[in-house]
């Protein structure tokens, strides 16, 4: 177990590495896309289209808003992109290795985890020189993007189990993640939908993580105790299904694969 | 002695769905929704320190199913494998190659996937790279190399993750001479030193070179073990098994080729050997071919030819009475009898005659009857000098001293 953790460890550098190697900019690449993807939602919505949001007092507000919530989604649906083909990805490896499935895939999240955490990192320094207030309070990201990864790796890994059985989940899992992404205030706002369609929050198990992310963005507010317990205990719950399914599947997978 | 490895009575089956959704359903619940097919039966042996085991069998025996269970990458449906230390499989070639990166970087990448650590990787490097012979290839990616090169590079990597366990399974033969030998030689000594292999090979002589022991399986299951000699007499036994059932078929689905006009027809073709007045004749034995002919029409300037094949199909021998110088002029509503007589010198073996009936010197122009494998005989035996070969040529041998110096 250890050793399969540590293995993970050193497959996710050298899934980082394989990803940019022989290319011109190499190790810029990963600081490069994300800079990109902050620039043209802040240059776009805030400058062009100038989308102003009455609820703070910047004139970057909805940057502020979008960005948080986009990164994030992007590393989300990335995860559970990978992971859900990862069996065919690895299919030449762990038929001939005995290394379990498990370890590849944490090697995934964790190589995503890291261009996450790159991501917010330039996004908070985006924050600093369009003069918005960080405070004490945006530690609390830290753990919340932890508690996001494990979920994704969990979504990701139950995803990546039905796959070998039904090729069509590989076209199937991108609709869905599309869907998901819309039926989430991450372009608009919650307020739009909160009246109308309030099961599309309550149920949505995205959202208690992006309110989190944009709220604290935004104004720097201390996240609701309901919201902190609910990002707790539902990646681990995730988790502990796919695990279960795991267990279960993988022996008939390695047989089909 | 001490064991490294222990097989306890592997039994593999593939179950086989109309599709995955069954195979998914059957996961669920408790109904059945397969046709099974056995892979292994049953396998139980175990591997001691310093034991080089082989395991021969002809394909689909079922030998990669246990080597990969062994290995770690399959499930057993039944069964237990225990190891007893690291085991390093070569079941394919460049197992874990990322063919982007150099070779440099594939001994990290492959040597950490089989469990060496970075230290390890390190300290090795130098030596893999000397053994692999690559030289200032190894910083050029692996997708340049040729499959000897990956070859020759997983396989020094394997040997020098020093595994308690390693199999080898073919890999060896896609090397050239030189390397099979110097990775014969490595795996002597890593012998020497305490190391087990498992080694699969259809090479019986690499086989017997190497093995202390051998298990030959069929159909999935052990069919003998033991002694390497006597199992890869019985593996020939086997497959000399298979290949007569294999000729028989051949026979049969070409029996009835039979075409031609059928004015004139080939009735019956026999062929008798004077002494054993049977169609087991043997090597130089005087042999009859008769062939009965009933002809409808009356023709003239006709011809008869027969052909004698080998178990491939090959032409052995043929002639027609147009060489003979023999015109033959067939009756409306008569049988007639052609009869061929040669003493039959050719090798031993089993063969067939073709006979035809046409005009001139080939079934080309007007082809009455060409009847295909019309019937089969045997060469078995010799009767006055031994030979060898398909044709008995009868050289007069003289021996003398040279007069010169």
């Amino acid at each position: 177990m250890k050793e399969n953790l540590l293995l993970a460890f050193s497959f996710a550098k050298r899934d980082l590495y394989e990803r940019y190697v022989g290319t011109g900019l190499g190790k810029f690449w990963f600081v490069l896309s994300p800079l990109v993807m902050i620039f043209i939602y802040s240059v776009i919505f805030s400058d062009f289209m100038k989308m102003k949001m009455n609820i703070v007092d910047n004139s970057y507000a909805y940057s502020i808003y979008l960005i948080p919530g986009l990164l994030a989604w992007t590393a989300f649906s990335n995860t559970i992109m990978r992971l859900n083909t990862s069996f065919f990805e690895k299919s030449s490896l762990i038929k001939k290795i005995n290394v379990p499935m498990y370890t590849f895939q944490l090697a995934m999240v964790l190589s995503e985890l890291f261009t996450f955490i790159i991501s917010i990192i330039l996004a908070v320094i985006f924050l600093l020189i369009i003069n918005q207030p960080i405070t004490l309070v945006f530690l609390w990201i830290i753990p919340l993007m932890l508690l996001q990864t494990i979920f994704a790796y969990g979504i990701g890994t139950i995803f990546s189990l039905f796959t070998p059985f039904f090729k069509d989940m590989k076209e199937i899992a991108p609709i869905i993640i599309q869907l998901w992404f819309w039926m989430t205030p991450i372009i608009y706002l919650s307020d739009m939908i909160k009246e109308k369609y309030p099961f599309l929050l309550k149920y949505n198990p995205f959202y208690y993580f992006v309110k989190q992310y944009q709220d604290i963005f935004l104004y720097s507010k201390t996240p609701e105790l309901f919201y902190v317990i609910f990002v707790i205990v539902v990646p681990f719950i995730s988790i502990a299904i796919a695990g279960t399914l795991y267990k279960k599947m993988v022996p008939t997978i390695k047989d089909i694969i | 002695m001490y064991k490294v490895l222990e097989v306890k009575n592997i039994t593999k089956i593939y179950k086989m769905y109309h599709s995955n959704i069954d195979r998914l359903k059957e996961i669920f619940t408790k109904k059945s929704y397969h046709k099974e097919f056995i892979a292994n039966k049953n396998i139980s042996f175990e591997l001691y320190r310093g034991e080089t085991l082989g395991i021969i069998g002809v394909n689909g025996a079922g030998k990669s199913t246990i080597l990969k269970i062994i290995a770690g990458v399959i499930e057993p449906t039944s069964g237990q494998v225990l190891r007893h230390g690291r085991v390093t499989a070569l079941l394919e070639l460049g197992t874990g190659f990322n063919d982007q990166l150099s070779g440099r970087e594939n001994i990290y990448m492959n040597g950490t996937l089989i469990g060496m650590s970075q230290k390890e990787c390190r300290e090795k490097e130098q030596d893999i790279i000397e053994f692999s012979e690559l030289g200032d290839y190894i910083d050029e990616p692996i997708m340049t190399y040729s499959s000897g090169m990956k070859m020759r590079l997983a396989f020094s990597i394997a040997i020098f993750s020093e595994p308690q366990i390693l199999i080898v399974d073919e890999a060896l033969s896609v090397g050239d001479a030189h390397f099979a030998a110097k990775c014969t030689k490595a795996l002597r000594e890593r012998k020497e030193k305490n190391m087990s292999i498992i080694y699969v090979s259809h090479d019986l002589n690499s086989l017997k070179l190497l093995c202390d022991r051998a298990i030959l399986l069929n159909a999935g299951e052990i069919a003998t073990e033991g002694n390497v000699e006597d199992v890869v007499n019985t593996y020939n036994f086997l497959i000399s098994k298979l290949n007569d059932s294999e000729d028989k078929m051949q026979i049969k689905n070409t029996k009835n080729n039979s075409f031609g006009t059928f004015d004139v027809e080939i009735q019956e073709v026999s062929i008798k050997g004077e002494k054993s007045n049977s169609d087991i004749i043997s090597s130089g034995e005087n042999t009859v071919i008769t062939i009965d002919i009933y002809s409808k029409i009356d023709i003239e300037n006709m011809t008869i030819g027969i052909m004698i094949r080998d178990k491939f199909g090959q032409d052995i021998f043929g002639t027609n009475t147009f060489h003979h110088n023999i015109p033959i002029t067939f009756k409306a509503g008569k049988k007639h009898t052609c009869i061929f007589q040669m003493p039959l010198n050719i090798g031993s073996g089993k063969y067939s005659i073709t006979t035809a009936v046409h005009s001139k010197d080939t079934h080309l122009e007007h082809c009455s009857h060409w009847l295909d494998n019309a019937t089969e005989f045997e060469v078995a035996g010799i009767v006055g000098n031994q030979f060898v070969g398909l044709c008995r040529l009868e050289p007069s041998i003289k021996f003398e001293e040279s007069l010169e110096e």
